[in-house]
C-alpha cells in the first residue's frame, strides 16, 4: 500500500510535535524514521494508526485515496497496524487470548484454528512463544513479538513498528529483519522507527529524518552514517574514551547462588562485584540474564547460595531492605514497572526521594522536579504527567528517579529507546555514579553498548551463567557466538 | 484552559439532561407527569428547613462513606466491603452504649465511647478484607461481599438472641436507648450538628489528605501502579491496608451515627445502605474530593425527596434509585465521549 | 487546587449557614390550623407493608377508604414503611410529612411504628395520634404513658383466631396444625395460643383425643418476609406442609401458606390454609382456603376520628371484640370471620355453633392452663384477666414452638 501525509500537524497544548510533514512512502517500501527524543516520531505514527487524530487540515492519503482514521480499529480496517513503542496495557490473559484480541466477526472463537495460526506463524519468525502461558510474565521483547504476530493474523498491510528492536536479541533481530524483508517483498509496506542508525542502514530502502517536529531530510540508501547525525541532532555526535572507574573495595558477592522461575534454573554463581565496577550482562531474551538481576536486587528468590553486600548478608531479603542499603533497580517496563501513568514528573521525583514529614512541599518538590529535568535533560515540566512525555523522555524520567548516594544500579536496558546522543550523556551520568562508588550492573540486547561501557561481561545462555569476561580481551563476535550457545567449553 | 472548563461542563450538563430524560421517559410511560415528580421530590427535599434537615440527616453517613471510599479508590482497591463496615460500626456502637448504659457515667463521654468504638469496629471489619486480600489473595471485591454477608447476618443474629427486647423476638430491632444517649440534636429537628460536623471535618481531612500530603501521594502510586509503586520504594501492602482502615473507620462512624443520632438502636437495615450509595457517589465525582459535598447532597436530597412521590403521586419512591443509577450511568458515559472528543481535538 | 478549594469552602460554609439556620427554634412550621370549614379533615396513615397486600396493611387501607366515605374526611397515606423498604427514615419523620401535607391526625398502623409514635405523639402534642395494636395508653397496663393526644385501638382477634383454629381441627385429617406465626411478641403469643385454644376445643368436641392434636408454630422473625433478613415464610409453609401438616394457620402479614398449600395439594396431598387480617384474603387462593379471621378497621377509625373533628377527643385504649350480633357486619364488627370455600358443610355448621357457644359467653381463657414449660397459668376455673391475657408470657403447655427466641 502507497501512503501519502501532506501536511500534518500536530499540537499537545502549546508543543507543536508535527509540524507540516510532507511524506510519500511507496508500497512495499521499508521506510526508515529517524529522529532525536521527542522529535514527533511517535506522534506521527500514532497519528498514522488512529491512536491520536492530527489537527484539521493534514491528509493522509492510502493507494491515492484520502481517508481519515478516527480509532485504531479504524486503521486496522485500512490494513495499517502498530507496534507501540511501550507496548500498551496488557491484561494477564493467555497469549492466545491476547492474540484473538480486536479479531473482528463471531463471538464464537475458533480456538484450536488460533492455535494452529499462532503456531504457524511463531514458526516463521521463529519466535519461542507458548500460547497457554500468560502475557504479564512476557519480557519486553516476547510482547513485542506477541504484538507483531497479532498485528499480521489481524490482516495487515502497512506495518509501523515504533523502535522494535531494543528489547530484543541480536538473533532474533537478525530473524525480524528477513521477515521484514519477506513482507516488504509481499508488497507489505514497512514503517521503522529507530534510533540505531545501523538498523536502518541494513534494513531501509529510504530513510526520513525528523527534528523538532519537523521533516529536515530524506535519505535514500546507501547512506552516508555522518550526514544521518548531522540531520538528527544538527550537529557531529562523537563517543567519548572507554574508561574504568573499577576500585578494590567489593560491593556485591554473589557465592553459589541458585535461581529457579517458570522457565529457567541457573545453578552455581559466582561473582564479586567491585566498587566503581560496570557489568555488562548479555543473553538472549530470556536466558536467564533478567532472572539474575532481579536477584540481585532481591526481587527474585534464591533457591540456594549466598548475597553478600558491603560484607552483609542479604539473602532472602525483599528489596526494600536491598535499597535501604543503597541498590536501585530499573526494569525495562517503563510505564508498567517504573513510572506511575496519572502523575507528573514532580510527584514521581518526590516519591522517590521518600521526604519524611507530613504536608507536600510543593516548592521543595518543584526545584527538585526542575533541578532533575535540567540535568537530565528532560523535555517536559515538573507538572507534566509522564505519560505525555516521549518514549525517551521517559526513559531520562526514570533514570532521574536514581537515589543518592547509592551503592549498587542495577538497569534493565537503561538506555532503551534514547537517542545516540543520549545515549552517551547518560552513560556519562552513570559513569560519574561509578566515580562516587556505585557498581552498575545492566543487560542490553545492544553488544556495542555491553562492550563500550562494561568492566567485565556475563553472558548468559539457556540458564547457563558464563565466567565473567574481560571486556577489553572479547569482542562482539565472540559475544555474538556464546549468546548463541556456541564456543561455552572455554568461557 | 477556559474553553476547556467551559466544555467539560457542557458534558456534565448534557449527562444530566440526559438522565432526567431517561426517568421522564420512564415517568412518562407510567402516565405521571415528570414535572410534577421532579418539582415534589425538589420541594420535598429543600421545601422547608425540616425537610432539608432530614436531608442533611441522611447526607451524614453518606458524606462518610463517601470520604472513606474515596481513599480506598486512590489506593486502587474497590472497597464493596463498606457496606458491613457500615453495620459493623453500628454493631460495635450499640455493643459499648449496651457496656455503658447502667454505668452512670456521663452520658457525653458514653456517646464518645461508642462513636469512637464504631470506627474502631469498622476499620477491623475492613482490616480483615485487606488482610485477607493481602495474605489469602482474596480479590476484595469478593472479600467484602463475603463480609458484608457476614456483618449482617452477625446483626440479625444479636437483634434476634442476645440483645432482643424482653419477651420479644423481631427484626424491628433492639430496644431504643434513652434519650440522653442520643447525640444531641436541634431543637424539633432529628438533626445532629454534632454528626454533620463529624461529616464536613472527615472529608475537609480527606480532602487534604489525598491533595497535600505525601501519603496521600504513594497512596495514589499504589493506586495508579502497584508494581512501579513498590520499586519506588513504597510499602504498597503496608499502604493498601492503611486505605481500608481509614475506610473502614469513616463508614464505622457512619454506622455510629446511624445508631447515635438516626435510629437510637441497632436494626436489621441499619445501613440503610448508604454503603452501596457512597460508591454511586464516588464513582459518580470519579473519585475527587471536592465534588463529594455536593453529589453526596444530591444523592441524600433525592433519597428525602423521593418520600413525596407516593403521598401525593401514588408513585414508587424507588424512582430516587433509578434516577441515581441513571446518573451515574451518564455521567460515566459522557466522560468516556468527552475523553474521546478530546483526544480528537486537542 | 487552591482555585478548588476555594470553591470547597465556599460550599461548607454555605451548609454551615444553612445548620445554623435550622438551629432557630422558631423555624418549625406550624401547619395551617385553622382550617376553613368546607375543607375536609385530613388524616394520615402510615402502613407497615404495601397497602394492597392482601392482608394487615390492606385491611388498614379499607380503614381508611371506610372513614373517607363516612365523614367526607380525606386520607394520605404512606405505605411500606418499615427500614428495609424505606432505609434511613423513622416513622416519626414520615408522619411528619404527612402532617406537612396538611394532615390533623396520623394513625400508626403497625407494632413496628410504636417507638416511632411514641417520638411523634411527645413532639407534636397539636395532632392526635392512634396506634394501631399498642397499649402505650392502657391505664392498666405494663407500658401506661399518659399521652392525651394518644389512642390505642386494637381488636380481640383472639376469637377470631379461635375460630380459626376450631375450623382447622374439623378439617385437619392428620390432626396435625401448623402457625405460620410472624415475630415474638406479647400479640403475636396470645394469637397463637388462642388459635390453639380454639383448635383444641372443637377436636375434642369432635370426639377425638386431645392427645393425638399437634399445635405447632413457627416463626418468620417480621410481621412479613425481609428478603435476607427473617427466614422466608414460603419455606416454613412448605415444611409444614411436607411433614404432615396439613392446615396451616397464618399469622402473618399475607397469606402466603395458601400458595404451599395448593401447591401440595396439587401434588396429591389434600392442604388446607387460613388466611389473616384482610376480609377478602382468600380470594388469593379459594380453593385451599378454609376461611378468614380478619380486621374491620373502619368504624373504630370512624368514631376517634369523628371525636378529633368535632373537639370530643380523649386519649382511650380500645380493645373490642366482635359485634356479636353479627361477627361480619362490616359497620359494626371490629373482628369477623369469613368463611373460605374449602371448608366443608359439616365444618361450616360446627364453626357455626362455636361461634355461637362464643356469643354465649363460652371462655377458653380458662383454667386449668399451663404455660409451656409446665408452669400454672390459670388455675382451674379461673378466668384469664385482661392483663393475663394481653401479656401472654408464653405459648400454652401443648404447644410446640418457641415462646421466646433463643
Ligand atoms: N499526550 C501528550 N501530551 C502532551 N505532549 C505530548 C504528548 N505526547 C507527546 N507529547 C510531546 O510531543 C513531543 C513529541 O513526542 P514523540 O513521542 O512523538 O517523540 P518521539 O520522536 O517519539 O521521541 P522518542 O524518541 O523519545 O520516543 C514531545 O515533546 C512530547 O513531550
Ligand atoms: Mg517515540
Amino acid at each position: 500500500m502507497q501512503i501519502e501525509l501532506k501536511r500534518i500537524h500536530k499540537h499537545f497544548g502549546k508543543v507543536h510535535a508535527n509540524k507540516d510533514i510532507n511524506l510519500l512512502i511507496p508500497s512495499g517500501a521499508i521506510q526508515g524514521i529517524l529522529g532525536e527524543n521527542g522529535a514527533g516520531k511517535s506522534t506521527l505514527m500514532k497519528i498514522l494508526s488512529g491512536f491520536i487524530q492530527a489537527d484539521s487540515g493534514s491528509e493522509i492519503i492510502l493507494d491515492g485515496k484520502r481517508i481519515t482514521i478516527d480509532s485504531p480499529a479504524d486503521a486496522i480496517r485500512f490494513g495499517i497496524g502498530m507496534l507501540h513503542q511501550d507496548p500498551l496495557d496488557f491484561p494477564p490473559m493467555r497469549l492466545v487470548d491476547n492474540f484473538l484480541l480486536g479479531l473482528p466477526g463471531g463471538l464464537l472463537l475458533n480456538h484450536k484454528k488460533a492455535m494452529q495460526d499462532f503456531a504457524a506463524l511463531a514458526r516463521e519468525f521463529g519466535f519461542a512463544l507458548d500460547p497457554e502461558s500468560y502475557v504479564d510474565t512476557l519480557t519486553v521483547g516476547e510482547r513485542q513479538q506477541l504484538e507483531i504476530m497479532r498485528l499480521l493474523f489481524l490482516g495487515a498491510r502497512v506495518l509501523i513498528l515504533d523502535e522494535p528492536t531494543t528489547g530484543i536479541s541480536a538473533a532474533q533481530k537478525e530473524k525480524l529483519f528477513a521477515t521484514l524483508k519477506k513482507l516488504s517483498a509481499q508488497s507489505i509496506t514497512v514503517i521503522f522507527v529507530s534510533h540505531k542508525l545501523e538498523d536502518v542502514e541494513n534494513l531501509c530502502g529510504r530513510a526520513a529524518v525528523l527534528r523538532g517536529g519537523e521533516l529536515v531530510g530524506e535519505l535514500q540508501a546507501p547512506y552516508e552514517t555522518l550526514k544521518f547525525v548531522e540531520l538528527m541532532f544538527g550537529k557531529v555526535v562523537t563517543l567519548g574514551e572507554k574508561q574504568s572507574l573499577a576500585q578494590e573495595a567489593l560491593t556485591l558477592s554473589l557465592n553459589n547462588v541458585a535461581l529457579e522461575d517458570a522457565r529457567i534454573k541457573i545453578k552455581h554463581v559466582n561473582l564479586d562485584v567491585r566498587a566503581g565496577e560496570v557489568i555488562g550482562l548479555a543473553g538472549m531474551e530470556g536466558s536467564g540474564q533478567d532472572l539474575f538481576m532481579r536477584a540481585c536486587a532481591g526481587l527474585a528468590r534464591t533457591v540456594g547460595g549466598r548475597i553478600q553486600f558491603k560484607g552483609q548478608n542479604l539473602t532472602g531479603k525483599s528489596y526494600h531492605t536491598f535499597k535501604r542499603h543503597g541498590v536501585n533497580f530499573l526494569p525495562a517496563a517503563r510505564l508498567e514497572e517504573a513510572l506511575v501513568p496519572g502523575l507528573n514528573l514532580m510527584e514521581h521525583f518526590i516519591l522517590a526521594e521518600h521526604p519524611s514529614g507530613i504536608f507536600i512541599d510543593q516548592p521543595a518538590g518543584e526545584k527538585l522536579a526542575a533541578e532533575r529535568i535540567q540535568s537530565f535533560n528532560i523535555r517536559g515540566g515538573p507538572l507534566s504527567n509522564i505519560e505525555s512525555l516521549s518514549g525517551g523522555n521517559q526513559q531520562r524520567a526514570e533514570l532521574a528517579l536514581l537515589q543518592t548516594p547509592l551503592d549498587l544500579i542495577l538497569l534493565e536496558h537503561p538506555t532503551r529507546g534514547l537517542d545516540i546522543e543520549s545515549v552517551i550523556y547518560i552513560w556519562g551520568k552513570l559513569k560519574e555514579r561509578c566515580q562516587q562508588g556505585a557498581s552498575i550492573i545492566f543487560i542490553s540486547s545492544d553488544l556495542d553498548e555491553i562492550l563500550q561501557y562494561s568492566d567485565r561481561i556475563l553472558v548468559f545462555f539457556a540458564g547457563q551463567v558464563s565466567n565473567p569476561i574481560e571486556a577489553s580481551q572479547t569482542s562482539v563476535e565472540q559475544l555474538g557466538q556464546l549468546i548463541g550457545g556456541k564456543g561455552w567449553a572455554d568461557a | 484552559m477556559l474553553k476547556a472548563r467551559l466544555k467539560n461542563l457542557a458534558f456534565q450538563l448534557a449527562a444530566l439532561i440526559l438522565a432526567f430524560g431517561a426517568v421522564s421517559i420512564i415517568l412518562i410511560s407510567a402516565g405521571a407527569s415528570p414535572w410534577e415528580a421532579y418539582k415534589n421530590m425538589f420541594l420535598g427535599s429543600f421545601g422547608s428547613v425540616r425537610k432539608f434537615a432530614e436531608v442533611l440527616v441522611a447526607f451524614v453517613p453518606l458524606l462518610l462513606v463517601t470520604a472513606g471510599l474515596l481513599v480506598t479508590f486512590s489506593a486502587g482497591l474497590w472497597n464493596i466491603g463498606v457496606e458491613g463496615q457500615v453495620v459493623m460500626g453500628a454493631i460495635v456502637t450499640t455493643w459499648v452504649y449496651r457496656l455503658f448504659l447502667e454505668s452512670g457515667w456521663n452520658p457525653a463521654l458514653i456517646i464518645v465511647l461508642a462513636i469512637l468504638g464504631g470506627m474502631v469496629g469498622g476499620a477491623i471489619w475492613a482490616a480483615l478484607t485487606g488482610l485477607l486480600k493481602t495474605f489469602g489473595g482474596v480479590n476484595e471485591i469478593f472479600g467484602g461481599l463475603g463480609m458484608n454477608f457476614v456483618a449482617t447476618a452477625w446483626t440479625i443474629y444479636l437483634i434476634f438472641g442476645p440483645w432482643k427486647r424482653p419477651g420479644v423476638a423481631s427484626m424491628s430491632g433492639t430496644e431504643p436507648f434513652p434519650d440522653e444517649f442520643s447525640l444531641p440534636l436541634l431543637a424539633n429537628l432529628r438533626l445532629s450538628p454534632w454528626a454533620l460536623a463529624l461529616g464536613l471535618i472527615a472529608i475537609v481531612i480527606i480532602y487534604f489528605l489525598l491533595q497535600g500530603t505525601y501519603f496521600g501521594l504513594r497512596l495514589k502510586a499504589v493506586g495508579k501502579n502497584f508494581r512501579a509503586a513498590y520499586l519506588l520504594g513504597i510499602p504498597t501492602w503496608r499502604y493498601s491496608l492503611y486505605s481500608f482502615l481509614i475506610c473502614g473507620a469513616l463508614a464505622g462512624a457512619a454506622g455510629a451515627v446511624q445508631v447515635a443520632a438516626v435510629y437510637h438502636r441497632l436494626l436489621p437495615s441499619i445501613s440503610s445502605g448508604y454503603g452501596y450509595l457512597g460508591l454511586m457517589v464516588a464513582m459518580l465525582i470519579n473519585y475527587q474530593a471536592i465534588w463529594a459535598v455536593p453529589v453526596a447532597l444530591l444523592f441524600a436530597a433525592l433519597n428525602i425527596g423521593s418520600i413525596q412521590l407516593p403521598i401525593v403521586m401514588k408513585l414508587d419512591s424507588s424512582l430516587s434509585g433509578v434516577l441515581q443509577g441513571a446518573l451515574v450511568l451518564f455521567v460515566l458515559l459522557m466522560e468516556g465521549a468527552r475523553q474521546k472528543l478530546i483526544k480528537r481535538a486537542s | 487546587m487552591r482555585k478548588n478549594f476555594a470553591r470547597f469552602a465556599m460550599f461548607a460554609m454555605a451548609l454551615m449557614l444553612a445548620l445554623s439556620a435550622c438551629g432557630q427554634p422558631a423555624a418549625t412550621q406550624a401547619p395551617a390550623t385553622s382550617a376553613p370549614a368546607n375543607e375536609p379533615f385530613v388524616f394520615g396513615m402510615l402502613y407497615v407493608g404495601p397497602y394492597n397486600d392482601n392482608g394487615w396493611s390492606q385491611a388498614q387501607y379499607e380503614g381508611g377508604l371506610y372513614v373517607e366515605k363516612q365523614l367526607g374526611a380525606k386520607m394520605l397515606y404512606l405505605d411500606k414503611v418499615n427500614p428495609a423498604d424505606r432505609p434511613g427514615t423513622t416513622p416519626d419523620q414520615l408522619a411528619e410529612e404527612l402532617v406537612a401535607k396538611g394532615a390533623k391526625l396520623i394513625i400508626f398502623s403497625s407494632d413496628d411504628m410504636k417507638d416511632g409514635a411514641n417520638a411523634f405523639a411527645k413532639a407534636h402534642p397539636d395532632i392526635n395520634v392512634i396506634m394501631t395494636s399498642g397499649d402505650q395508653v392502657w391505664a392498666d397496663g405494663k407500658n401506661y404513658t399518659a399521652t392525651p393526644n394518644m389512642t390505642n385501638i386494637m381488636g380481640r382477634m383472639e376469637y377470631g383466631k379461635m375460630i380459626a383454629g376450631c375450623a382447622s381441627a374439623l378439617s385437619s385429617k392428620t390432626g396435625q396444625i401448623g402457625y405460620l406465626g410472624p415475630l415474638i411478641n406479647d400479640e403475636t403469643r396470645r394469637l397463637a395460643a388462642s388459635a390453639y385454644l380454639g383448635a383444641k376445643y372443637c377436636w375434642e368436641k369432635a370426639g377425638k383425643n386431645a392427645a393425638d392434636l399437634k399445635f405447632k408454630v413457627d416463626w418468620v422473625g417480621f410481621w412479613f418476609h425481609i428478603p435476607g433478613t427473617t427466614t422466608d415464610p414460603v419455606q416454613i409453609s412448605d415444611n409444614f406442609y411436607t411433614t404432615g401438616y396439613d392446615v396451616v394457620i397464618s399469622g402473618i402479614d399475607n397469606p402466603v401458606n395458601l400458595g404451599e398449600a395448593q401447591k401440595q395439594t396439587a401434588e396429591g396431598t389434600p392442604s388446607f390454609g387460613l388466611a389473616y387480617d384482610y376480609v377478602a384474603a382468600c380470594e388469593a387462593a379459594p380453593d385451599v382456603c378454609l376461611g378468614t379471621p380478619y380486621f374491620n378497621w373502619g368504624p373504630e377509625y370512624t368514631k376517634a376520628i369523628a371525636s378529633a373533628q368535632d373537639g370530643s377527643w380523649k386519649s382511650q385504649f380500645i380493645w373490642l371484640g366482635p359485634d356479636w350480633s353479627n361477627i361480619n357486619n362490616l359497620d359494626t364488627s371490629l373482628v369477623g370471620f369469613e368463611n373460605g370455600p374449602a371448608l366443608s358443610a359439616d365444618a361450616a355448621t360446627a364453626v357455626k355453633s362455636f361461634i355461637a357457644e362464643l356469643a354465649g359467653g363460652l371462655n377458653l381463657w380458662t383454667g386449668p392452663l399451663n404455660l409451656q414449660d409446665g408452669s400454672a397459668y390459670l388455675k382451674d376455673g379461673e378466668v384469664a384477666t385482661d392483663q393475663q391475657v394481653w401479656y401472654l408470657p408464653q405459648l400454652l403447655e401443648g404447644m410446640e414452638g418457641l415462646s421466646a427466641s433463643k
